[in-house]
Formats: structure tokens, C-alpha cells, sequence
């Protein structure tokens, strides 16, 4: 498909290499945005899930792996939107060429894999700005490029902890193994990534020059916890988990309403949402002039949690939702990304969802762009995740312009493929159905 | 001085609330000239959970972290001549950055369908809680509210209890971050085409649209799998070591694992010292050592306890299994790492205090770091700002300051 010459990045060239989240988010953003984003894979590793799923493998088109499972795998479907797949075994001269004949033809470089695979390959930024002076070139590990733990892997969850931000969640009433392993920061390292490549795009645009981007996704995931560090600099005390709670709302909490697990978030943020709040609730237990200062909430949250639960948990929870927003009371339902997101009138009203036609996985509504752009009037791209190695003959022959002969010889060598070679499964997260 | 890419990009920040004031210090940190205009009592963030020092109201660290290295220009934005002035900014700025309700500036006529018509090629970012259209948009918010409804909260917590919010302001911060992004980029397109854009960013759909819902999502639609929280240690991925998911507590507190899969198997045994269990009969495969999940949780759990999270760092790191430490707030300017990178910066502010703040989420190689400023004191730069960009007289500038519009 022909990529909307309106859109922001739609004469940029983009070579990724990565896997999970981080690197691959940030292609899927590019991609959003008109970039041409080329995912260099290979049939000698696979990082699409397993080859061979076992049977209980859940996450994939009718719980069916098929025949080409690392086609089907939702996560990777997710996220790999708007993407070409070329297949390259770098660990060859030929493919080695290849990738760098590439590079001639790109403006990016990005990748996600620990800091010294490029090197590995000889494909590092000294090398790859030699075949193009210009190139933008980011290498987004952990810990950044430097320092001791330049070397150090990790993962979201790993930079969630390191940052203070796995410290201050959970419940404040069990200790910090209760904790669920959150990865947020990979998506941090994402947008943070598009925004130092963009901004680099503009600076060679302008000057000529190319950079190397040295990407700290613990760095990057920092700034969002900026005040924290702050108030431990300018209080006499550290803070310590809320939960749901907040110290200048009261109350605020995550409140059972009526069905299965289903919940609905309020904060009282003053005086006056109080004083029509309890209206609205109506119960005499709560007009105790006590509960007319944040102070007095504060010191009887519980109490006025019980009441609150008990006018909740028989009503539906849009149904409370609408009643308090119509007072401009702060609420908002919990949304499970399964069934709610997808039926949520807003989200819908929005066109959040996009059908999207995948050669292997089949025709499924699929979450959207997070970005709308007014020159768009609307229109915007959502193509599937590409096949393994669906366009190795587009690079080969219209990007790099090799001949048949040569391409027929990358494939018989196994350069190129579009089935993954036996001891290529890297294995990879996945979900067990059920 | 601050790192050139977006430098003579000049940012008008209108924001009032956090994601679309983060969006315009992204900006800043990138070489764009942020001016920051505030009504005449401020932003109401200056006083967000304002702590005080020896008894001194200060602005709130959320303000200090937020506005750092912005300029400060307050006027009356419900007078007919502020709203002229702001006018006359936004046709000589570059990108205006925004959080109002919808509809807010089309009613004083500086939305972006009217000011395109004076500038252009101007890039208007609007960063509100539920985007420009849908039955939401009018929604009261805060983060607690509004990461409800992003599909995020549902799968943390207890599954026996109610869901939890994640500490800080992260789909707010995340938001503003994306919007940035997205502005950048429109940037980059103007810089070839010269045309502007209004950009929709809407803070729900970003988390909404975020790497761990979407793959939440993907399962539940090709598959119907639901999206349930679950127990904390219980990894919800049949391919994970079963015993060493999770958070675990050692000799000074905390850490965090996550092997991917039985090939870490070796790695974890070799840790522990303990290879033996390697060809124990007990534990020589994936769906034994889940069956015997709770005999390794103690024998790992045995080895962990006289560790230090250091120690631990050292071993995880050494045997290549995924883990990290989970360190307090106040250690994280302490550590080595961040102090070998200069992350955090010493900065002194306008009453005297200096602290450490965060740097720039990036290095490039052609420039030097930003030099992180303070943020600015309310309306510090107004004359300035009116004397540069829009070339007042002092005359002019003082009857705007009789007539309290500035």
C-alpha cells in the first residue's frame, strides 16, 4: 500500500531491529506516521513466539497456531503494525552486504537488542555511518551506553524497580512481593525514542549532520517520576505507597459496582465536589459536618469508603459514571482491555479500533494509532504485521536493485526465507489459554 | 546550552495541567525556547500538593520538575486585550501546546481553525484527558480516574481485590511524553513542507493504545482469552520459570525477577549454587519444577535472604537472568550508574535551595547535554518575552502592566 504523502514522516526509512516492546513500539509509532519502517528478522532466529506452540498456547486466531505460527501470534500482530519484514542472516558476508547496501538507502537505524550485538555484527555506528554519513542511529539498552551497567540486561519490569517506581506501587497494606511485574517503561523508551529521532531528523535537515542516539530506557522512564525525587529533596519525609489513595483528595478509591469484577474509580478533589457528591449518594452517614474538610475525610477514609462501596456495588458502573459526571464529579469505570475496551462508546465513538485484513491471522479489529492529525481528515493507516520475510523481494529487488540471479542464490543459501530454520526458536513470552 | 535539533522552535505552553505541560518541557529539553503563559494567579500545579520548607510555600516539586528550564510570561486571559496579545504570540510561534476543554479557544478565537488563518504553518498540540471529539471529552478528571479507563488498572492488584492504580502520574507523564513525539515529528514535515497541523492526542488513548494493553487486547480478540489480574507470582506465561517470577525479599529489601523460559533454567540453578538440582528428578523438567513450584520458591528464596540487593545485581548479571533491584526513591540519585551517566543535575533556584534534577532522557553525539534551568518564578520573563518576540516598547509594556493585562 502506497503510504499517505500527507503524514509526517512519509520520506523516512527506518531499518529495526529489535524484539518485545521497546524497539518494536517505536517502529509501530513511526509507522503510524507515514515512516517506512523495515524489521530485519531472520529465519535463523525467531523472536515471533515459538515455532512449534504447544497445544494449550494461548493467543493466537481461534486458539489455532496453524502451520505458520510466527505469523499468527497476537502480541507480534499487535504490535507490528505498518511494518515490512525483510529476513537477513547478518552472520553471513552476504547478508552482512546486504544490510549495508540497505543502510545506504535509509535515514534510521534503531535497535533494541543488548548494546554490543551491532558491534557484533560489524554493523556498529562508526561502521554504519561510513556507508552514510547522515544516518541516525539509536541504540536504546537498558541502562544506556556507558556507565557499569552499560552492559547490564533488563527488561521494563527491571527498569520499573531501578527507578524508585516498583517502590511505590502495590497496596499499601502487604509488603512489596505482592507486587505484579509491571513493564510500562519499555512504551516510555518507545515515544522517548520517536521524539530524540524526530528531533535528530529535523537537526539534519538543517545542518546535514547525522547522530547517534544513546538511549537510557531507565533515563527516559525518570523524567515521568520527576517530583519524586524532588520531594525527598525538599520534605523531611520520603513518600511511601498510596494506593489509590492521593494526599490532597479525599476520598478517592476504586469502588466494587454491580457484575463480575467490575469497578468504578472517583476522587473528590474539594469541598464543593463533596457537597454535591454526598448528595448524590444520599445517605445520612455522610453529612457529619467532620467530612466537610479534606482533613476530616482524610481521617475517616475508611469509614466513608464502607458507605460509598455500599451505594456502588448494586448499581451498574456506567450508570454511576454518567450520574457523577454529569456534576463534574471525577470518575472513570475500570476498563479490562479485553470486552470493555472494545465495547466502550467513547473509545468506538473515536474509531480507536481499526480493521485490519492479515494474510495468515484472518480480518480483526485491531487497536489503532494513538495519534490523530487534523491534515488526515481521519484517514489513517493501519496495515497487518507483516509475514516473515513477506517483503525480502521488494527490498531485494526495488530498494537494492539485485538482480534474480543473486536473490535466487540468497535464498538457496539461506540468507533470506520465509520459514524459520530448524533450531531458530527463541521461544519467547506467550499466554496458556485459559 | 541546550541541545540545538529544535532550537529557534519557539513553544507557547498554555497548559494547566500536567501531560500537555510535560509535552512542552520534552520540547524543551530537545533546544525548543518554551514561554509558558500562565494567568495571573499562575498554574494552578504551582501549588499541587505544595510541601513546605522551614515553614516557606514554595512552588511544588511537580512545578519545579515540569516547568524547569521554561519561561514564565502571566497575563489575563479573560480580558479582551490578553486574549489579543496571546493572539499576537501565537503568530510568531511555532507550536502552541495546549490542554483546555474543547471548544475552549474557539469561543476567544484562538483555536487552531482561526489562528491558522494569521500563521499558517503553526502546529497546535491539544493533550486532554479523552481527545477533541466522543461522548467523554468533557470528562472531570485526574490520573487516578482516568488510568481507570485505559485498560491498564484492570490487570494490576490481587485478583480478590480491587484493582490498583500505578505511583506517580504515568499515563499523564506517558501522554505528554507521546504528544511530543508527535509534535517532533510533525516539526520534521514542516521543515520540508511548511505546513502546520492540529494534533488530537488524547491521554486515554494513549495508554489505551500502549504496548501492554495492546498486548492484552490482541489475545482477547483473536482468541477471546479474558484479561483478568492474577496472582503476583504466578507468571501468566506457560514458557516462564514458575518459582523465580516475580518480587522477592532479601537482606535490605527487595528484587525483582523475570526469567524467560526453561533455557534460564541452568542459568538459575548455577546462581543458587545449587547444579545439583539440575538432574534432580524433581526438577529436570518445565512441568516438574511447576508442579514443585513451591519446594524451588524456598530453596530459592533460602539463597536470597542473606543477599543484598548489590549481590544479588552482581549475580543475576553474571548468570544472565533478568532481574533488577527495587530501589527506594531517594537512593536513585545515589546510583552509581546514574552518577557514572551525569544523569542528575544540581540546580539552584530563585530562593536559594539547589537540588537535584532529572537530565535529559537521551545523549546525542554531536551536542552536549542540556543544561537544566530552574523553572521560572510567575511571570519572570513577561517583558522580555513581549520586548523579543513582539518588539513592545517600554511604554506599551508599562500600560499593559497599569491596566493589569500582564
Amino acid at each position: 500500500m502506497k503510504l499517505c504523502a500527507s503524514k509526517p514522516l512519509s520520506t523516512i526509512r527506518a531499518l529495526e531491529l529489535s524484539e518485545i516492546w521497546a524497539g518494536p513500539f517505536c517502529g509501530c509509532l513511526m509507522g503510524n506516521m507515514g515512516a517506512e519502517i523495515i524489521k530485519v528478522e531472520s529465519i535463523q532466529r525467531i523472536g515471533r513466539g515459538p515455532i512449534n506452540p504447544p497445544s494449550n498456547a494461548g493467543g493466537y486466531p481461534d486458539d489455532d497456531p496453524g502451520n505458520d505460527p510466527w505469523n499468527r501470534q497476537s502480541n507480534f500482530n499487535a504490535i507490528n503494525r505498518n511494518k515490512k519484514s525483510l529476513t537477513l542472516d547478518l552472520k553471513t558476508e552476504q547478508g552482512l552486504n546486504a544490510f549495508k547496501d540497505l543502510v545506504s538507502q535509509s535515514d534510521i537505524v534503531f535497535c533494541n537488542y543488548a548494546r554490543t550485538v551491532m558491534e557484533n555484527f560489524g554493523l556498529s555506528y562508526d561502521e554504519v555511518r561510513k556507508i552514510k554519513p547522515d544516518i541516525i542511529y539509536m541504540l536504546m539498552p537498558g541502562y544506556g551506553n556507558t556507565g557499569p551497567y552499560a552492559d547490564y540486561r533488563s527488561m521494563g519490569m527491571a527498569i520499573d524497580a531501578i527507578t524508585g517506581h516498583s517502590f511505590l506501587r502495590g497496596y499499601p497494606d502487604m509488603d512489596h512481593s505482592s507486587n505484579s511485574l509491571v513493564h510500562h517503561p519499555d512504551a516510555v523508551a518507545a515515544t522517548n525514542g520517536v521524539m530524540a529521532i524526530a528531533s535528530a531528523l529535523v537537526h539534519r535537515t538543517k545542518t546535514g549532520e547525522g547522530q547517534f542516539i544513546d538511549m537510557s530506557q531507565a533515563e527516559s522512564f525518570m523524567t515521568h517520576l520527576g517530583e519524586i525525587y524532588l520531594e525527598n529533596q525538599m520534605q523531611s519525609f520520603s513518600r511511601q505507597r498510596r494506593g489509590n489513595r492521593h494526599p490532597d483528595f479525599a476520598p478517592q478509591g476504586v469502588y466494587k459496582c454491580s457484575g463480575e469484577d467490575n469497578w468504578i474509580a472517583i476522587s473528590i478533589k474539594s469541598d464543593a465536589d463533596w457537597s454535591k457528591f454526598k448528595a448524590t449518594v444520599g445517605n445520612n452517614n455522610l453529612n457529619s459536618d467532620v467530612f466537610d474538610t479534606l482533613a476530616g475525610r482524610q481521617q475517616h477514609h475508611d469509614q466513608i469508603d464502607k458507605v460509598i462501596n455500599e451505594w456502588t456495588c448494586s448499581q451498574d458502573r456506567y450508570d454511576v459514571l454518567n450520574r457523577l459526571q454529569s456534576d463534574q464529579i471525577t470518575s472513570g469505570v475500570v476498563l479490562d482491555c479485553g470486552s470493555d475496551s472494545y465495547a466502550d462508546p467513547h473509545l468506538n465513538e473515536r474509531d480507536f479500533f481499526q480493521i485490519v485484513e492479515h494474510p495468515s491471522a484472518g480480518i480483526y479489529p485491531m487497536t489503532g494509532p494513538i495519534f490523530k492529525f487534523e491534515s488526515s481528515n481521519g484517514h489513517v493507516i493501519h496495515n497487518p504485521a507483516p509475514c516473515l520475510g513477506q517483503d525480502n523481494m521488494y527490498v531485494l529487488k526495488e530498494v537494492l536493485g539485485y538482480g534474480t540471479d543473486k536473490i535466487t542464490q540468497f535464498e538457496a543459501n539461506e540468507i533470506i526465507g520465509t520459514v524459520p530454520l530448524p533450531g531458530s526458536d527463541m521461544g519467547g513470552s506467550r499466554r496458556v489459554a485459559k | 546550552m541546550p541541545f540545538g535539533a529544535l532550537e529557534e522552535i519557539i513553544v507557547l505552553d498554555l497548559s494547566d495541567r500536567l501531560a500537555a505541560s510535560f509535552c512542552a518541557k520534552t520540547l524543551g529539553l530537545y533546544g525548543c525556547e518554551v514561554i509558558k503563559v500562565e494567568s495571573l494567579e499562575g498554574d494552578p500545579l504551582r501549588q499541587w500538593t505544595s510541601p513546605t520548607q522551614n515553614g516557606q510555600v514554595d512552588d511544588s516539586p511537580i512545578f519545579l520538575h515540569l516547568n524547569a528550564g521554561k519561561k514564565s510570561i502571566s497575563m489575563d486571559l479573560h480580558s479582551k486585550k490578553g486574549q489579543s496579545l496571546l493572539a499576537d504570540l501565537m503568530k510568531v510561534s511555532d507550536v502552541v501546546i495546549e490542554s483546555q476543554k474543547p471548544g475552549h479557544w474557539e469561543e476567544k478565537g484562538l483555536a487552531y481553525n482561526q489562528i491558522k488563518n494569521i500563521n499558517p504553518s503553526i502546529i497546535f498540540t491539544s493533550v486532554t484527558p479523552y481527545g477533541q471529539t466522543g461522548p467523554y471529552k468533557n470528562f472531570a478528571y485526574d490520573e487516578l480516574t482516568l488510568f481507570a479507563m485505559t485498560g491498564a488498572m484492570n490487570r494490576e492488584g490481587l485478583p480478590d481485590r480491587e484493582p490498583l492504580r500505578y505511583a506517580g502520574e504515568i499515563a499523564q507523564y506517558f501522554a505528554g511524553n507521546a504528544a511530543a513525539a508527535a509534535t517532533a515529528s510533525t516539526l520534521f514535515k514542516r521543515t520540508l513542507t511548511g505546513e502546520g497541523d492540529w494534533l488530537d492526542i488524547s491521554i486515554q488513548e494513549c495508554m489505551a493504545g500502549h504496548p501492554h494493553q495492546i498486548g492484552r487486547r490482541a489475545p482477547y480478540i483473536y482468541a477471546g482469552e479474558p484479561d483478568p489480574r492474577s496472582q503476583p507470582r504466578t507468571s501468566a506465561s506457560g514458557a516462564r520459570e514458575p518459582y523465580a517470577v516475580g518480587t522477592f525479599r532479601c537482606k535490605d529489601g527487595y528484587f525483582s525477577f523475570l526469567p524467560l523460559g526453561p533455557r534460564m533454567w541452568p542459568n538459575i540453578a548455577k546462581m543458587i549454587n545449587r547444579e545439583d538440582l539440575m538432574t534432580h528428578p524433581k526438577y529436570d523438567d518445565t512441568i516438574k519444577r511447576s508442579e514443585n513450584k513451591d519446594e524451588l520458591e524456598a530453596i530459592f528464596q533460602a539463597w536470597l535472604n542473606d543477599k543484598t540487593r548489590e549481590e544479588i545485581f552482581k549475580a543475576v548479571q553474571a548468570a544472565g537472568v533478568p532481574g533488577s533491584p527495587i530501589l527506594q526513591p531517594e537512593e536513585v540519585h545515589k546510583n552509581e550508574q546514574f552518577i557514572a551517566r551525569d544523569f542528575f543535575q544540581d540546580v539552584t533556584h530563585p530562593n536559594g535551595q539547589t537540588l537535584r534534577m532529572t537530565g535529559d532522557p537521551f545523549r546525542l553525539s554531536n551536542t552536549a547535554n542540556s543544561q537544566i534551568e530552574p523553572a521560572p518564578t510567575l511571570g519572570q520573563n513577561t517583558t522580555q518575552v513581549l520586548q523579543n518576540l513582539l518588539h513592545m516598547s517600554n511604554d506599551e509594556i508599562e500600560a499593559l502592566t497599569t491596566e493589569k493585562i500582564i
